[in-house]
């Protein structure tokens, strides 16, 4: 480095200066490592403010005037814990999200089986349908479901379990492409090896080829979880109103409105729950790959939107 | 009749237009340790990948002992695979995957402990049960993956490439180690590579496939010796082919003339007319100085380059007769007398020199350089 410094001539202006700074061949990528950061800073900023203001210690989200911790449950009217609209849209919000994992990630899980393992006539079509519903606008999906509901399966009415319906239709397909991301790069040879060794299909299925998906079962459950979770339009379309309204859908009724820094609160629990789900299943991932990881990154799981 | 006996009755292996096997008929005898030899693509794989279940046969028969197996699905043949990248479980350590076969089998524990333990015994791994299989070097790998096979005692193992995967002075090691394994514990061994020397070193047995079928069976110094086809001479090693025209044909021996030279040959099974080819392997091939005293089957030819390999010395000849002749001369420390343009005279043995119809290489011509290519990509 010092020979490089020393061979440039002297007296350079200071911006061709910090340009030659950026763009040293031989040091770090530093435009890239700038531009990242710009993005991070720019991302992450306004969320950082609203978290903030949910402390204030007043009705004001745009003045500062000190902590407190009012609108969690400080405030005997108008805190989360206190507000039984909040309440209740927190509880729909996580049960929703909850059930979503629980039936769209078994369901995914065995779809992605089937798809991966389908050799035969339609199994490439299947496959790309597969990627319909993340394509789909979900005002699209939203509006849909709604007529069905309301004018074929009439005996679903708009409320927790069209909603509960319609997470899980979308949901499915994260899992599968997750899941099947994992079949692919698995390949065939533990399961013929099990099978080798005495294993009958079930058996191998059980004994190997679970064990080997669960990263990918808890990846999934975690994007499931995380898009329910995050779910406007669709928890909106197929909502009866009320207690069924979820934490999104009264935060977008109250800025509307007039927002407390109640609602701030709400939307920072909701984001703390979030990446606490995700870090979990992270974690999971880390401990459960522990031996095969050579090179490969949660990037391969967590991001396996490749068909 | 030993156990482990495997009889190929016309199988055969379609994949859509292609024809994997190609109605091939082979048995193998219990207790052998028997090679499947090709190039890649030749179908080797495929044979054992029905053998093991893993593949259903387009049609034709699998005999195991006597008893067709080519329906029984893999998890109920009495046969067990060491694989190429060995497939460990990467979720159980070592004793685990030892383990796995005794406990589908529901064995006692006890039972399992002492035969696992017993089994890492055979392949030298004992007090690594814990370890996880990524924990593990490539040969330490090998040895479990041959451990969990042979800890069923199968009637008999199946090998695809086993030793593939690692670098060329452990592969030496372990060929050695295999063959000595295999006698020790008696079983069938069906070893499937394109590594000739591997074939030529540890079989007992060995076929030579190409494109599907099956070019020649037999012990390795027969094949090597006595190649049946132009293919198998080109496969194993090195050979040295010219074009021939047949002069006379008797028992036992034939006169062949190549571009105006007459050479004794030894004879060939069945019948060869009109042109034909000859085949000499490198190291029998004799250089006497220029102007030595004459005799039957020698040529005039002179020496275009020298190379050393260690060893022993490659000298790449220009016969009389145009062709371009490899010799191999063992190394014993003594410079050769030869440089480039030094004029030799070549003698090919008779009872050296082969006779083979000329029916074409097929693939052979261009295959041979692709086990080499194949270690490189899997290295």
């Amino acid at each position: 480095m010092t020979t490089v410094a020393q061979a440039r001539p002297a007296g350079v202006s200071g911006w061709s200066r910090i340009w030659g700074w950026l763009r040293n061949p031989w040091g770090r990528p530093r435009f890239l490592v700038l531009v990242t950061w710009a993005y991070i800073l720019w991302s992450i900023v306004p969320v950082l403010i609203a978290v903030q203001f949910s402390f204030n210690s007043t009705r004001s989200r745009t003045v500062w005037q000190g902590f407190s911790w009012r609108w969690y449950w400080g405030d005997p009217v108008d805190s989360v814990l206190h507000d039984p609209t909040l309440a209740h849209a927190l509880i729909q919000s996580l049960k929703l999200a909850t059930a979503d994992v629980v039936i769209a990630t078994p369901i995914g899980v065995l779809l992605a089986l089937g798809l991966a393992r389908w050799q035969g006539r339609g199994s490439r079509p299947s496959n790309f349908l597969m990627l319909f519903p993340l394509v789909t606008p979900e005002i699209v999906m939203g509006v849909s479901l709604l007529l069905v509901f309301s004018h074929i399966f009439m005996f679903i009415h708009t409320g927790t379990l069209a909603q509960i319906l319609g997470h899980v239709t979308f949901s499915i397909s994260y899992v599968v492409v997750i899941v099947r991301g994992r079949l692919f790069s698995i390949g065939r040879q533990y399961e013929e090896a099990a099978a080798d060794l005495g294993a009958s299909p079930t058996i191998a299925l059980a004994r190997v080829l679970f064990p080997l998906l669960t990263p990918a079962i808890i990846a999934s459950a975690a994007v499931v979880f995380a898009t329910s979770i995050d779910d406007f339009v669709i928890s909106q379309w197929l909502s009866k109103g009320g207690v069924t309204d979820t934490v999104p859908i009264l935060i977008y009724g109250a800025t509307r409105a007039a927002p407390l820094p109640s609602t701030n609160a709400i939307a920072t629990i909701m984001m703390v729950v979030t990446l606490v789900v995700v870090t979990l299943g992270f974690l999971a991932w880390r401990v459960l790959t522990r031996g095969e990881r050579h090179g490969a990154t949660a990037a391969e799981d967590f991001g396996a939107f490749n068909i | 009749m030993a156990r482990g006996e495997i009889q190929l009755i016309d199988l055969r292996k379609d994949f859509g237009e292609l024809t994997a096997v190609d109605e091939i008929n082979l048995r193998m005898p219990g207790g052998e340790f028997f090679s499947l030899l090709g190039p890649s693509g030749c179908g080797k794989t495929t044979t054992l990948r029905m053998i093991a279940g893993f593949e259903r046969p387009s049609s034709g028969r699998i005999l195991l002992d006597g008893s067709d197996v080519a329906y029984t699905p893999p998890h109920k043949r009495n046969v067990n695979t060491v694989f190429q990248n060995y497939a460990l479980f990467p979720h159980l350590n070592v004793y685990d995957n030892i383990a796995f076969g005794l406990r589908r089998a529901r064995r006692p524990k006890d039972e399992v402990r002492q035969r696992v333990a017993r089994a890492l015994e055979l392949v030298q791994l004992s007090g690594l049960e814990k370890r996880k299989s990524s924990q593990l070097s490539g040969g330490q790998q090998q040895r479990v993956a041959l451990a969990r096979a042979l800890v069923l005692n199968p009637a008999v193992l199946l090998l695809d490439e086993p030793l593939g995967a690692l670098d060329a002075k452990l592969r030496k090691a372990l060929q050695l180690e295999l063959k000595v394994l295999q006698q020790e514990v008696g079983v069938t061994f069906l070893y499937v590579t394109h590594d000739q020397e591997e074939a030529l070193t540890m079989s007992d047995r060995l076929a030579v496939m190409n494109a599907g079928r099956i070019e020649q069976v037999g012990a390795p110094r027969d094949v090597y010796e006595d190649p049946q086809t132009l293919f198998v001479a080109d496969f194993l090693g090195v050979s040295n082919l010219m074009d021939a025209t047949v002069v006379s044909a008797e028992d036992g021996r034939c006169r062949v003339s190549v571009d105006g030279f007459e050479l004794e040959t030894r004879g060939v099974d069945g019948k060869v007319a009109g042109s034909a080819k000859i085949v000499i392997r490198p190291e029998r091939v004799e250089l006497e100085p220029h102007g030595a005293a004459s005799g039957p089957n020698r040529l005039p030819a002179m020496v275009e380059r020298i190379v050393y390999v260690g060893s022993a010395v490659k000298v790449i000849i220009r016969a009389a007769t145009g062709e371009m002749l490899e010799a191999l001369v063992q190394n014993t420390g003594t410079e050769l007398p030869y440089v480039q343009g030094t004029p030799v005279q070549l003698h090919l043995p008779a009872e050296a020199l082969r006779l083979l119809p000329d029916q074409g290489l097929g693939t052979a011509s261009d295959e041979v350089t692709a086990p080499d290519e194949e270690a490189a990509a899997t290295a």
